[in-house]
């Protein structure tokens, strides 16, 4: 594997955002106590999703009353960008297929940019991703075992606004994503498809329509 | 949410992540021309997101104080806050309005 940086040097690179997940991964806690998931499902989907924003989307959907399949629906779609980018570093892993999948689980979006960065063009830097992400993994599943512990003692969610970090948290994952004629396109479409839909079908499919519109606008 | 539903939920989710995150392993040589297009899914399934948490079953907007954390969210967003710095700010402006006016 490319040597050159030090372990040290990568984890120290990485604990700013360490501190950022960890602040997520609390208020990710808190806010799925809040939408009465059990405490031991939130812990277990960090610690199996691994996700921010996908986990984020799915509780959106079920603190708004969505059903539990539009929900996995929702989380499910955002995270199909980690195909493109689970080719990009299965390359760049050791070991064999079965290997490479697992160690793939620890890619997201900034354990990604991280390789990305220390790599060369086209090949993400291997143990660069594996230490962020595992470090990011420790925290995230740290910090949302200590906001769904904290969460109960907090009181009424919805005295605390907590039912407006949602939409507040999407457009603030939204926003970054506009730049290009193409992704702003796909916003629009998507919006306009589900406020289309909303009226006339059950909930999920408004999220299914906007989800088409989007495959179809990309490119 | 009952256990049963909340597992359903978090295994759904976890297998479906863990191959997507699987294929690039398993599967190398998926065309790009596939990869490229699901580019366009995060936008499209964000902003429809957003519009669904601010509208009614009419499909028209429902002004309250979700659409004050929206644009407080957004405006932050624009000057490159941090997500968590935006989503607590959404929090508190809205837990705040509801405290000044019992809305």
């Amino acid at each position: 594997m490319d040597g050159q940086r030090s372990n040290r040097a990568i984890l120290l690179a990485a604990a700013p955002i360490a501190l950022a997940v960890l602040v997520f991964g609390i208020s990710f806690g808190v806010l799925a106590v809040a939408a009465r998931l059990p405490a031991w499902s939130v812990v277990l989907m960090s610690a199996l999703v691994f996700a921010g924003s996908a986990q984020f989307a799915a509780l959106g959907v079920i603190a708004a009353g969505g059903s539990v399949l539009t929900a996995v629906f929702a989380g499910a779609l955002l995270n199909l960008r980690f195909v493109a980018t689970g080719i990009a570093v299965a390359r760049s892993l050791p070991g064999g297929r079965l290997r490479r999948a697992v160690l793939a689980q620890l890619s997201i979006d900034e354990s990604y940019a991280m390789a990305a960065r220390a790599g060369a063009p086209g090949r993400p830097h291997g143990r660069t991703l594996l230490l962020t992400g595992a470090l990011l993994y420790a925290v995230w599943v740290a910090g949302t075992l200590v906001g769904s512990l904290l969460g109960p003692v907090l009181g009424d969610p919805k005295r605390l606004g907590l039912d407006a970090a949602f939409p507040a948290g999407f457009v603030a994952l939204l926003w970054p994503m506009l730049s290009g004629r193409h992704a702003v396109r796909c916003a629009v479409g998507g919006v306009a498809a589900a406020l289309l839909l909303a009226p006339f079908t059950p909930p999920g499919v408004p999220l299914a329509g906007a989800a088409i519109i989007g495959l179809w606008l990309a490119r | 949410m009952a256990g049963p539903l909340a597992l359903t939920l978090v295994l759904g989710l976890a297998s479906l992540s863990f191959l997507m995150r699987a294929t690039g392993a398993l599967l190398p040589t998926l065309p790009p021309a596939v990869t490229e297009r699901t580019s366009g899914l995060a936008p499209a399934l964000l902003a429809a997101l957003v519009a669904i948490q601010l509208t009614g079953s009419n499909g028209l907007l429902h002004l309250d104080v979700k659409v004050a954390a929206v644009l407080l969210a957004a405006g932050l967003a624009a000057l490159r806050a941090p997500f968590i710095v935006c989503v607590i700010a959404g929090a508190l402006v809205a837990a705040l309005l509801r405290a000044l006016f019992h809305l």
